[in-house]
């Protein structure tokens, strides 16, 4: 999956979220879940992917038990929540398969995407981490001035204020250093920008964005 | 023609506040200069009017010209600047925007829309350069904070700057890191001719490697001399006088209370040597 180009997999992306849609029956979208599955397998994705769709499995059976709560209909509840995983499933291949940076190139070259659009993306998700450990420093610092929060949800939300609000200014500030960053290094300066990688297309490329197409038309005339 | 030159340059953010007044500064080509001085006195700043982001990004009102190998910086744009000085900022783990070591350093040429072909040649002599060499594929995340430093500036010299201006870059460091990245700044400084100009607290660390001091206090240009003269009037005037590293305050105590004269020491081994020989010496006379 690794050497499939991006763009490939962004529509790869697009079709799978429209088999899950159009496509009604339960063995149908377990037969797209499991020949996702095998993709991922194929592509020999890290622990860290299995244990967010272990996560995702687990969201999906809470929401087909809430379903079948509400409307007393197995199927139905199994067949949604076999929707959401199939729709989902195709987002773990994409990004455990694809750079970001090729991501980007991908949309810039071949979607005409701007480049700046394009660099949020992968910034958004290079920042993560450290988000997520300046969020722990700060709860740790909070808890050594006695942060510790009580009572019903609404209490709770508010006395979280108290690590937000320091979050949210580091947020910025970090964000103001990385708009100054960017400009010593030249960014936005040349309308032809470069991309170090190639993210052309290959013949299994074509190959795969006929096999959607032809699959997608045969869904199509099955149904209508 | 110097590589920095700074003439009667004032700048306030806010009117008429002024953080920098009436700086008049020149740096020669391929030298190792480091800026001294309390909180507050405008050293930031400097650095920023050197790179350009003063006034040019953060407006405010300024006076004075600054030059950059000859280049006026507020006829200048930050971006025509960046090729020739390379800027790491204080908090220099903002600066690396990308996933992967190699993809951090490719960002700057590909800013600059240099061909992939050379962009991947590049990347390859740039991390040889810093000694990040097989962490090419490593996610920066994972990088350690020496490691994180030595790629932000593998990624400034990706573009061949003339000039490396650096904002307090061991603040985060512990001190096998600080040695590290200065050793690392003064191989650049001595084998490749790249000037230097560095905000550092830690006088001792820059002490072997630096040949100018440049001492700012309250937005002004104190002193801009040799590391050996800066020190002796930091000293003597008791600005800044906290920030003298203790070897030369006992270095300096002794000239003052003996007729006694010493080379300047750049590193504590040569400092004991020296006293060494003074200790042999009163020995003998002793004897």
């Amino acid at each position: 999956m690794q050497k499939i180009a991006p763009i490939t997999k962004l529509a790869l992306t697009i079709f799978v979220t429209i088999w899950s849609i159009v496509l009604q029956s339960l063995p149908a979208l377990t037969a797209l879940i499991v020949c996702q599955l095998i993709l991922l397998a194929i592509a020999k994705v890290g622990s860290s992917v299995y244990k967010g769709i272990a996560s995702l499995f687990i969201f999906a059976a809470i929401l087909a038990g809430m379903q079948y709560a509400i409307n007393h209909d197995i199927l139905l509840a199994a067949i949604t929540a076999s929707k959401m995983i199939a729709m989902t499933l195709v987002f773990f291949i994409l990004l455990a398969t694809t750079r970001m940076q090729d991501l980007s190139a991908a949309l810039v070259l071949q979607c005409h995407i701007p480049y700046e659009y394009a660099f949020m993306l992968t910034a958004a998700l290079r920042f993560i981490p450290d988000f997520l450990a300046e969020s722990k420093a700060i709860q740790e610092a909070q808890a050594c001035r006695g942060y510790s929060p009580q009572g019903n949800v609404l209490q709770r939300f508010f006395s979280y204020m108290a690590v937000i609000k320091p979050l949210v200014l580091k947020a910025v500030t970090k964000s103001e250093t990385m708009a100054l960053s960017l400009e010593l290094r030249g960014f936005g300066s040349r309308k032809t920008r470069s991309f170090k990688n190639n993210v052309t297309l290959a013949l299994q490329d074509y190959a795969m964005l006929l096999s959607m197409i032809l699959f997608t038309s045969y869904l199509v005339i099955q149904i209508y | 023609m110097p590589a920095i030159a700074l003439q009667n340059f004032s700048y306030a953010y806010n009117h008429p506040k002024k953080v920098l007044d009436n700086i008049t500064i020149s740096i020669e080509k391929g030298s190792f200069s480091v800026i001294l001085g309390p909180s507050g006195a405008g050293k930031t700043t400097l650095c920023l009017a050197v790179a350009g982001a003063v006034p040019h990004y953060f407006g405010g009102s300024s006076a004075g010209k600054v030059y950059v190998t000859g280049i006026h910086t507020q006829e200048s744009s930050m971006q025509q600047l960046a090729l020739t000085v390379g800027t790491v900022l204080q908090d220099y783990e903002t600066q690396l925007v990308t996933m992967t070591v190699e993809e951090e350093v490719a960002f700057s040429l590909e800013n600059l829309g240099i061909a992939p072909e050379e962009i991947t040649q590049r990347v390859e002599e740039v991390l040889a350069k810093v000694g990040l060499t097989g962490y090419e594929k490593q996610a920066v995340t994972d990088l350690s904070g020496g490691q994180k430093q030595r790629l932000v500036l593998a990624s400034v010299l990706a573009t061949n700057p003339k000039i490396l201006v650096l904002d307090e870059p061991t603040s985060a460091l512990d001190p096998e890191g600080t040695h590290s990245l200065y050793k690392l700044l003064s191989d650049l400084n001595q084998e490749h001719g790249i000037t230097i100009l560095v905000v550092e607290h830690d006088i001792a660390t820059v002490l072997p490697y630096a040949d100018q001091f440049i001492l700012l206090e309250n937005g002004q240009l104190i002193l801009n001399d040799t590391p050996e003269n800066v020190l002796s009037f930091m000293a003597k005037k008791q600005i800044f006088a906290e920030a003298i590293p203790p070897l030369w305050q006992l270095k300096l105590m002794i000239e003052e209370l003996t007729t006694r004269q010493f080379p300047p020491w750049h590193t504590e081994e040569e400092a004991i040597t020296q006293l060494g020989k003074v200790l042999e010496e009163e020995a003998r006379k002793n004897a």
